[in-house]
């Protein structure tokens, strides 16, 4: 199959119902169970290891009409805290066992609890992240943490979990992680060649499906995109930023490009690609994971490390990918998204780099008033 | 002689004007763009066409601009109204440095540099409060024609305080003034002095420097 | 039928509101000869289950952007500052408290209050709300002070209490804490002295508790919503003093005085509810007024248990300082607790304090308390059969407040109570014959 043909099939999938994938997979394995993760970062590893399937609930996108959850979330709550709960109530999370929140935010705090109060069935976990970086005492904290989950998660599963599970299921994860870079990298390398919604789609379907299977398909993709050979088009290179939780439609970020920039990179899904190394699978893995959440995942709005400005990180992205402007695309509400915009905003004019704010809400129909921005924008630094 | 020609689609009305190459202004017409948005832009420029006597091949150059630019389908480029704004007011008034556009659904404001180039620019999100469309539903509460507002709410000695900054419970505020007793001027002073802040603190986001040029329709 | 709005309004002032003026008065003083004089070292924290003992005991000037911030909103001078905040980038949907604090802290940090020196230690105490911590990466970028994030886990244990592992991390950090605080100052920890704080801050909360066990009379001898706002400054900012103290005993005495009396802060106490969700700083009195009319009085609010939640059992223990600070962050405060436990504490409330009805006043600003307030309605009306109202406006941003509005449905909610009370009269007057 070639990398068209792939990217249509996967993109049918994700569009049309995405939680289908993870029914089937249910059906095909009787008496396995289903956790939901919620962005942006969870411990995968210790989920796989207990023998069940980790998926991504990344909000709803634009198909489903919210049409109960905001009697409960008010007017002013980011998107995907409502479609979540809005698949819940609707009954589209039948398929899963364990739903998963952490601390990233107030509102995903909260709904965990609603959650909680709403589905006594499902078992619901919160994690709670760390946020000081910088003590020595954390990875004791965050490796208790993680000790915690894993119990919850024997108890779910019904079978033990032992360190060379959990070192098995590293060694899956860091090789899905390794291939999403590989596919970031050629993007990067050659814009022309691979769209930023081939690469969403094709890292987004990892979200539903098994590692294991998501290696193979990732290998394939690589390997049909390497066929490509086109012409580089004018059009201005940028890092978007700003997209870690709620996730854009297909169609804006579709549009972003064809309004005329190529984005070299982003931070979409980055729970599935928080580390840019691999973590170490010898020694105690439940400290290798804690150990690799503190030094070596990548900054994002809901991670405040005082040992580094984030505006540092993203000029650092701008620099190394040689792009020449940042698109800031925030969702609507989203408050870690919003206060991160201030300082980065400073900080890159202080640099001299153009950039472009936008908000979204995975909820958008229509992409007028984005595109006409963009095109504004991209004018802007063409006509120059 | 040869003319250049910009066909602006807008979501109520297409604007369309004929320039020569001295770039005078030797065309215009204004249509309701109504609900085939192709027609709209064709009518439009047919329009200014018959109006000057001008044949279609004299114009070398068409550009589309408005959110129905791409609908253009004769146009040579297609360029967004924002540029089109800074561009235009630019060559009107040279020295514009801030354009304020205030429209029926979007408010921006742009800054612009020396020629009319976008230097930052910010819009209103889709919340209509701020624009045209709040204008309108204060005068559709207190039942008045739109034209007239502006003038009435001029007469103002105290202008209310309107503390909602939402086109929906400007309704009810207004209501409520009214039940208070309240002086129709001075409560649309209020809603005039309302839009004016939510402009100014949108504008100020690109910072507001001088000589500025407001466009569009309100 | 409501009384007319004038008959109604409260206006008691006692000897406890002469010396809340007069230990808030000297707190802020202290804070501008600080600024303006450079008498002190200022340590930033938040409100929520903060450790100002420490901070004491180093003699550092606790200094709380939140009281800053409210203090703005109260006064009707945060706008600009919020305008300020907003042209530089942060967006009308970030929490104003923020807003207006950055507003200010860019400026000249002169206000009608004090003039808010410049931090020495910026102690991000976060406990719960994540707005805390940008608000703290902010205020950091824009000065040289050092700033510890002092992470305090979340209560998300299935009972409700921190795990072992939470608390060890907890005391580690403080005593990171400690160090930092001794390079600031030049002076060890003396740890004698933060005893004796410790000791005061169990004493004070101790009478806080009961306080506020007073209003479980009837009539209420106060206002837990709108009253205990009087309190609360100097709970926060007093906390560990023996001024604070003094107050504390002030306020429990003229409380109990009125209880004796059978007074409350209305003429005549009609409805009692319970109320969730912090207060419209820059319509405070506009919103008391649009209750006190029907003579309804707030018996317990959640908001009173922000930065402490005393009244279920906790006190200070001298004789662990930094266990018991560490317990006060993590489990006894309304903000570390997860939203179910709040439920909870709301139910108990409606049904130890005897509340006919809760309130929820939703603001935008503060998505701790106010995401998924609609679950919260739907658990109290569904579940519980108690009458509850949801009304939305701010904390900070004046523009989010329509009088009309509140005023209809808050009209509209007593309404319905009222009617619900003569039927239940009816019916029990007629039961009696």
């Amino acid at each position: 199959m070639g990398i068209h043909e792939m990217v249509a099939q996967y993109r049918e999938m994700l569009e049309d119902s995405p939680l289908n994938l993870v029914a089937e997979w249910k059906a095909k394995h009787p008496g396995s169970k289903v956790v939901g993760c919620y962005p942006v970062y969870t411990p995968f590893e210790i989920i796989h290891a207990a023998g069940m399937l980790p998926v991504g609930i990344i909000g709803a996108g634009n198909r489903l009409e919210i049409a109960h959850a905001d009697s409960r979330f008010q007017s002013f709550v980011c998107s995907i805290v409502k479609s979540t709960l809005e698949l819940g109530l609707i009954g589209n999370l039948e398929s899963l066992d364990g739903i998963v929140f952490h601390s990233i935010c107030d509102p995903a705090r909260n709904l965990a609890s609603v959650f909680k109060r709403n589905f006594p069935k499902l078992q619901v976990e919160y994690v709670h992240f760390p946020q000081n970086m910088a003590s020595p005492h954390t990875v004791n904290y965050l490796a208790a943490e993680y000790r915690t989950l894993k119990s919850n998660y024997e108890r779910l599963a019904g079978r033990p979990v032992t360190d060379d599970d959990l070192r098995k299921s590293i060694r899956v994860y860091n090789e899905q992680r390794k291939l999403i870079g590989q596919l970031y990298r050629m993007r990067r390398e050659a814009p022309q060649n691979l769209s930023t919604l081939e690469t969403y789609v094709l890292t987004r379907i990892g979200t539903l499906i098994p590692p294991e299977e998501h290696i193979g398909l990732l290998k394939e993709a690589i390997a049909a995109a390497k066929e490509r050979d086109e012409r580089p088009k004018d059009r201005i290179k940028v890092v978007l930023e700003g997209s870690f939780c709620e996730q854009p439609p297909l169609e804006l970020i579709e549009g972003l490009e064809a309004a005329g920039c190529y984005i070299l990179d982003d931070d979409f899904l980055l729970g599935w690609r928080f580390f840019k190394q691999d973590i170490p699978s010898e020694g105690d893995p439940v400290e290798n994971l804690a150990r690799a959440y503190l030094n070596q995942s990548v900054y994002s709005g809901v991670k405040h490390d005082t040992r580094e400005a984030k505006s540092k990180h993203l000029i650092d992205k701008v620099r190394e990918t040689g792009a020449s402007a940042v698109v800031i695309l925030a969702a609507k509400f989203c408050e870690p998204a919003l206060f991160d915009y201030a300082l980065y905003r400073r900080a890159l004019e202080k640099e001299g780099i153009p950039h472009l704010y936008l908000e979204f809400e995975e909820k958008m129909w229509i992409f007028d008033k984005a595109r006409t921005e963009v095109e504004t924008f991209v004018e802007s630094m063409l006509f120059d | 002689m040869i003319y250049a020609a910009g066909i602006d689609v807008g979501s109520t009305q297409t604007k369309s004007v004929i320039v020569n190459d001295k770039l005078e202004i030797v065309a215009r017409s204004l249509i309701d763009t109504g609900a085939n948005v192709t027609k709209a832009g064709e009518r439009g420029f047919t329009d200014a066409l018959k109006a000057s006597g001008i044949r279609r091949e004299e114009v070398v150059y068409v550009v589309g601009t408005g959110y129905g630019r791409y609908k253009v389908t004769f146009g040579d480029t297609q360029i967004t109204e924002i540029s089109c704004h800074a561009k235009g007011a630019s060559y009107l008034f040279p020295a514009t440095r801030t354009v304020i556009d205030m429209g029926g659904q979007d408010a921006k404001g742009i800054k612009v540099g020396e020629g009319g180039d976008v230097k930052d620019f910010v819009m209103n999100d889709k919340c209509a409060a701020g624009t045209g469309r709040f204008l309108a539903q204060a005068a559709e509460a207190l039942a008045l024609p739109l034209d007239d507002i502006g003038e009435i709410s001029l007469k103002a000695k105290n202008p209310v305080r309107l503390t909602t900054v939402c086109t929906v419970f400007v309704e009810s505020d207004i209501i409520s003034y009214l039940a208070q007793g309240k002086k129709i001027e001075d409560i649309l002073g209020g809603v005039h002095s309302a839009i004016a802040a939510r402009t100014i603190s949108l504008v100020r986001r690109v910072g507001i420097e001088a000589e500025v040029t407001f466009t569009g329709g309100v | 039928m409501a009384k007319t709005a004038e008959a109604n309004k409260t206006n008691y002032q006692g000897q406890m509101h002469l010396l809340q003026k007069e230990l808030m008065g000297n707190y802020f003083n202290q804070m501008t000869r600080a600024a303006e004089h450079g008498e002190g070292k200022a340590a930033y924290m938040l409100i929520s289950g903060n450790p100002v003992e420490l901070m004491l005991a180093f003699d550092l000037i606790p200094v709380y952007p939140e009281i800053n911030a409210l203090q703005l909103a109260v006064k009707k001078v945060a706008l600009p500052f919020i305008q300020k905040a907003e042209e530089i980038g942060y967006s009308m949907d970030n929490c104003a408290y923020v807003k207006a604090d950055v507003g200010l802290f860019l400026g000249d940090r002169k206000t009608p209050f004090a003039t808010i020196p410049l931090p020495a230690l910026i102690l991000c105490n976060y406990v719960g709300c994540n707005v805390y911590l940008q608000w703290f990466e902010h205020l950091a970028e824009y000065c040289d002070g050092t700033l510890y994030n002092l992470d305090i886990p979340f209560m998300r244990d299935p009972s409700g209490k921190p795990t072992a592992a939470d608390v060890t991390y907890v005391v580690r950090q403080l005593e990171e804490v400690i160090e930092i605080c001794e390079k600031i100052t030049g002076k060890k920890l003396d740890y004698a002295k933060l005893k004796r704080i410790v000791a005061l801050s169990g004493e004070t909360g101790e009478i806080w508790s009961r306080i506020k066990g007073l209003t479980k009379n009837v009539p209420s001898p106060f206002d837990s919503y709108f009253d205990s706002v009087t309190m609360m400054a100097p709970l926060y900012c007093l906390r560990g003093t023996e001024g604070g103290l003094k107050f504390f005993e002030t306020a429990l005495k003229e409380m109990q005085e009125k209880v004796d009396m059978g007074q409350g802060p209305l003429p005549e106490e009609r409805f009692r509810f319970v109320i969730e969700g912090p207060p419209p700083w820059p319509y405070l009195r506009t919103f008391r007024d649009l209750f006190s009319k029907w003579g309804a009085v707030a018996v317990a609010s959640t908001y009173s248990t922000v930065g402490g939640l005393w009244e279920f059992g906790f006190k200070h223990d001298s004789n662990r300082p930094l266990e018991s600070i560490a317990s006060h962050m993590l489990e006894w405060n309304l903000t570390n607790r997860n939203f179910l436990q709040r439920y909870e504490q709301i139910r108990r409330y409606v049904e130890e304090w005897s509340a006919d009805a809760l309130v929820i006043h939703s603001v935008k600003s503060c998505r701790l308390f106010s995401a998924g307030q609609g679950d919260m309605r739907e658990y109290f009306t569904k579940e519980l059969g108690i009458p509850t109202l949801l009304v939305e406006s701010d904390i900070e941003d004046p523009r989010y407040f329509s009088e009309a509005q509140m005023k209809n449905r808050i009209d509209a909610f007593f309404e319905s109570l009222e009617h619900k009370k003569i039927v239940r009269g009816a019916a029990a007057a007629g039961g009696a014959t």
